[in-house]
């Protein structure tokens, strides 16, 4: 992994990433954009379970409201994480944070289509308890994700003798 | 107090010198800070949206903003005290430094829409409250839009200033950095 890490580092495209100053901060900026995006449409799905908004609108149309906003805003930000990850590969090769980030990422990504199938069709403000539970655990791992993005960049600080670091 | 003089207080004072002794506490407040304007952008954009007539036309304009204002000025103020947080430490080169200025300067205009919005436009505007919003909240939406932007480019862009970020060598010569 930390060869292939070095082998894309060295690559001319990673290098022409790497030396546009303004190209990095411009992608961390758009990547910030689309988590508010994200984040914000899985809180606006999650109060909608607990009714703390829309409680009039049948859950499907809150749904159909966000989701799209959701998904297109993830598809944006994996673009630009994935640009971010070749700019600098090795840091994230030996960041715990990192590893951890994409394991969340995919179980976030399962978590919210299993909300969708738990309220499909629900039309008054109740429901299930279980699934409000789950839908704070949901929240949760989207919260933990940014933690993880950020950490990114202090993983021995965060981490200690955990970080990856000392196997590069 | 002058205004070095307070930038100096602020530097020197135990919450600064504990931001800087400790080695966790950066990372899990610069995390609440991305969270916190998170929460903030995509709730106003929300908002912003319905002004613009983009998306959620089914929920009345009131009705959508009475939703959305709460957890806006909630985020808000956790945006605020990590950001006073991440300033401490550094705030004397905070203080000089251009992006962290332009960014302060993009607040104060999207505050200032915001109240012109709430307090003049919204008020005078006699708009049934599920017709297409009007030109002047079409202006604000736009403006409030690109202003968030902005500060979130800005905010990133300090970290790219000169003596911030680790693997930049002290020696190098940022053009913007100026």
């Amino acid at each position: 992994m930390f060869e292939f890490a070095r082998w894309l580092g060295s690559t001319k495209l990673s290098i022409a990433i790497q030396s546009t100053l303004w190209l990095t901060p411009l992608l961390q900026a758009i990547h910030i954009v689309m988590i508010g995006i994200v984040f914000v449409s899985v809180l606006m799905i999650v109060l909608r379970i607990h009714g703390r908004v829309r409680a009039d609108e049948p859950f499907d149309q809150v749904w159909r409201r966000f989701a799209p906003w959701l998904w297109s805003a993830l598809v944006v930000m994996a673009l630009t994480g994935a640009v971010l990850i070749v700019s600098e590969p090795m840091r994230e090769a030996k960041a715990l944070s990192f590893w951890l980030k994409m394991l969340l990422i995919a179980a976030a990504i399962l978590s919210v289509v299993g909300l969708r199938r738990a309220t499909a069709g629900v039309a008054g403000p109740a429901v299930p308890a279980h699934t409000r539970h789950a839908a704070k655990l949901v929240l949760l791992v989207w919260i933990l994700i940014i933690f993880l993005g950020r950490a990114i960049a202090y993983d021995a600080e965060v981490w200690g003798h955990l970080s990856l670091g000392r196997y590069a | 107090m002058s205004a070095p003089a307070l930038i100096q207080g602020i530097y020197d004072s135990g919450v600064a010198q504990w931001m800087r002794d400790s080695l966790k506490a950066m990372p899990f407040i610069e995390s609440l800070h991305v969270l916190a304007i998170a929460t903030v952008f995509g709730t106003i954009l929300i908002v912003d949206l319905r002004l613009l007539g983009l998306a959620g036309m089914r929920r009345p304009f009131s009705v959508l903003s009475r939703e959305m204002l709460p957890k806006t000025w909630t985020a808000f103020v956790a945006a605020v005290i990590t950001g006073a947080l991440m300033f401490a430490p550094n705030a004397i080169t905070y203080y000089g430094n251009t992006a962290f200025r332009l960014k302060m300067l993009a607040l104060v205009l999207a505050g200032l829409n915001m109240a012109v919005f709430h307090l003049l436009t919204a008020r005078s505007l006699n708009w049934g409250d599920n017709a297409h919003p009007p030109a002047p909240g079409r202006v604000a939406a736009v403006l409030s839009i690109a202003l968030w932007l902005a500060i979130i480019f800005l905010g990133r862009w300090i970290g790219f200033t000169k003596g911030y970020d680790f693997s930049v060598p002290e020696d190098v010569q940022f053009d913007f950095a100026q």
